[in-house]
């Protein structure tokens, strides 16, 4: 709490956390607010600037921009939360786990973390869409699974500095159960660190859906996305800028925004709360430091 | 154990064979992964190879082909047992042995990436140490400022930004196509200079922000002081001392781009027309064809996992303390604001 409190003083944070309000706003309610259907074809009306009748014009099938940018976010907003949604869990729940379970299950854990990080985010989720089929699904869910190692680093690390502090030791000399230490002295301090993580697993997980849109993966062409309406509308960008454009901004302008709020969030606390014990720093502890660092 | 190796194996560096080990234990997950995403497939490939007309027999004696009928565990094995030996089975569709497939493509890639990379170094190199040097200044915000901005464009707007203005406007360079280095490496570094230098920006973006951290923080250790009141001029300080203690996270950094360079730039692939790893398995995506997608994703896995070997061994070169089993002040001190790679999505 006390890091948001401190994020919130920001200006730039609050900004930030505007835009993605906005965005938000747009994904849940942009389907009933398209004023005309994004599928409706005019085609005597083709490539047309903005108007009275077409707000922003329309594309090259005389499709009205705006409506197809309102209905276009939820898809690509959600494909986003879906895909870092699934890493949270895929990644905190065995982070956790993998400092309470034993040296087996860390052992594996870790080299499992490793082989995920190997694999290249885009090229796997085209694998996945090209193995389990064409769906925005499969394609995020893979995308969740190659984003949860770093859930999984950063959430290790701010555990593990968190372990070796006396209160946390005194907490279970004293015989507190392991939940309870969990839920009392270690998620509130993880908690800042997977924040600042979340936003900028956001920001790439959204990059991602939209290079896949922008290659027809995913979503079937004529169901508008950002990605999707980059891609179709771009030999069009001399006659008709507003369509190609508009989206390219509104990607930006979302994961600028993440970036910056991730920012904030770092400096508003969330560095401080598991930066190691630096006396607590020995040997084993050396890759944790490393994760720290990243989590930081 | 030890004591039955020859002295010389067994006093063998430590971390060198710790780093292979894991290395070939990480290949081996990664490996399971990619088969068991092809096993997940609900595809057919006996029916959709032989189309609408094959009786289920034929279909039957198709996928008996293809060696699908088998337990699962044992397809595994003997994939992975070919794929050691460079065989990675055929395309479903076309028969083509999926290794010479990507034994074309592969060239693309790491030549392109290869240019990317030291383009990536050379301009955030400059831009960290500008960045560093300037502390506060105007350069610094620049270059900040710039980073930003980078990290938050997508690859496709980066990359028909260059084509708009490069190949259209200037008419400089060609907007598409490949030609290989052996070839012609005129014609080569024309077709690739675009590509690369798109891909290059996000990890440039990463490496510049990482060195100014760390180039910063080492500026103002007590041995600069020293080494300047000893009378070593401030280039000599600079490229002889400082860089060499601050370079490590921004290795680290450049290792973790590799992902994105070698594969993970499909959109810069496609969009430039490279006939390059990642169009191969995007068309392989769009046709279910199994044995191609497993092929292209094992062998961009491995190649990112030589090249991590190859950090790793660069930031020990570089750090003597790394060497020894413990990090140096350059890489555990303060913790250092590495953030998510964010070209990833390249």
């Amino acid at each position: 709490m006390r890091t948001l409190r401190n994020t919130l003083r920001v200006p730039v944070a609050r900004g930030a956390l505007a835009v993605l309000l906005l965005v938000a706003l747009l994904a849940v309610f942009g389907g009933q607010l398209a004023p005309q259907d994004p599928l409706a074809q005019d085609t005597a009306h083709v490539l047309q600037g903005p108007s009275g009748a077409h707000l922003l014009g329309t594309d090259y099938l005389g499709r009205d921009v705006l409506s197809r940018l309102l209905s276009g976010t939820g898809l690509s907003v959600a494909g986003a939360l879906e895909a870092v949604g699934a890493a949270l869990v895929l990644g905190i729940v065995p982070g956790l786990a993998s400092l309470w379970l034993g040296r087996v299950f860390e052992w594996t854990a870790l080299r499992a973390v490793d082989a995920l990080m190997a694999l290249p985010f885009t090229l796997f989720a085209i694998a996945a869409v090209g193995v389990l089929g064409n769906g925005l699904h499969q394609a995020m869910l893979a995308l969740g699974v190659l984003l949860a190692p770093l859930f999984f680093r950063v959430t290790r690390a701010a555990a593990l500095g968190l372990r070796q502090v006396p209160y946390v030791e005194a907490a279970e000399l004293m015989g507190a159960s392991r939940s309870w230490v969990l839920r009392r002295h270690i998620w509130s301090k993880v908690l800042p660190t997977v924040a600042v993580t979340t936003a900028q697993a956001l920001a790439t997980s959204l990059l991602t859906v939209t290079s896949l849109t922008f290659l027809g993966l995913g979503v079937q062409p004529p169901a508008p996305t950002w990605g999707g309406m980059l891609a179709s509308d771009l030999g069009f960008l001399a006659q008709q800028p507003w369509a190609p454009v508009l989206p390219g901004v509104l990607i930006m302008l979302t994961v600028g925004a993440l970036h910056l709020l991730a920012d904030a969030l770092r400096d508003g606390g969330a560095a401080d709360a598991v930066r190691p014990v630096r006396a607590a720093a020995t040997a084993p502890v050396r890759e944790e430091k490393a994760d720290a660092a990243v989590a930081a | 154990m030890s004591a039955a190796l020859p002295a010389r194996i067994a006093r063998a560096p430590k971390p060198l064979a710790q780093g292979l080990l894991t290395t070939a234990t990480v290949f081996l997950l990664a490996s399971v992964l990619t088969f068991g995403l092809g096993a997940l497939s609900s595809a057919n490939p006996g029916a959709a190879v032989l189309g609408d007309t094959a009786t289920p027999a034929d279909i039957a004696r198709m996928n008996h082909q293809f060696g699908l009928d088998r337990p699962l565990p044992v397809q595994f094995l003997s994939w992975l047992g070919h794929a050691l030996h460079g065989d990675l089975g055929r395309s479903w569709f076309t028969t083509v042995p999926v290794a010479q497939s990507v034994w074309q493509a592969l060239p693309v890639d790491l030549s392109v990436a290869g240019l990317a990379l030291l383009m990536a170094v050379l301009l955030g190199g400059a831009g960290g140490i500008a960045a560093a040097l300037s502390n506060g200044g105007k350069v610094d915000r620049a270059v900040t400022a710039v980073c930003a901005v980078l990290g938050t464009l997508p690859a496709f707007v980066i990359a028909i930004g260059l084509i708009a203005v490069v190949s259209v406007q200037l008419g400089a360079l060609p907007s598409g196509g490949y030609v290989p280095f052996g070839q012609d490496p005129v014609q080569w570094l024309r077709f690739s200079l675009l590509p690369a230098f798109a891909l290059s920006l996000e990890a440039a973006a990463g490496i510049a922000r990482q060195l100014r951290t760390s180039l910063v923080g080492a500026l103002r250790e007590n041995y600069v002081t020293g080494a300047s009141m000893r009378g070593l001029s401030s280039r000599r300080v600079l490229f002889g001392h400082v860089l060499r203690n601050a370079a490590g996270p921004a290795l680290t950094v450049l290792g973790m781009s590799v992902p994105m360079l070698i594969g993970g730039a499909v959109v810069t692939e496609r969009i430039f027309n490279l006939p390059g790893i990642a169009q191969l398995a995007l068309q392989a995506a769009q046709e279910h064809d199994v044995p191609v997608i497993q092929g292209t994703l094992l062998v961009t896995t491995s190649v990112v996992l030589i090249a991590n070997l190859a950090v790793n061994a660069g930031l020990a070169a570089l750090n003597p303390a790394a060497r020894r089993g413990r990090r140096g002040a350059a890489a555990s001190g303060d913790p250092v604001a590495i953030s998510i790679p964010e070209g990833a999505t390249a």
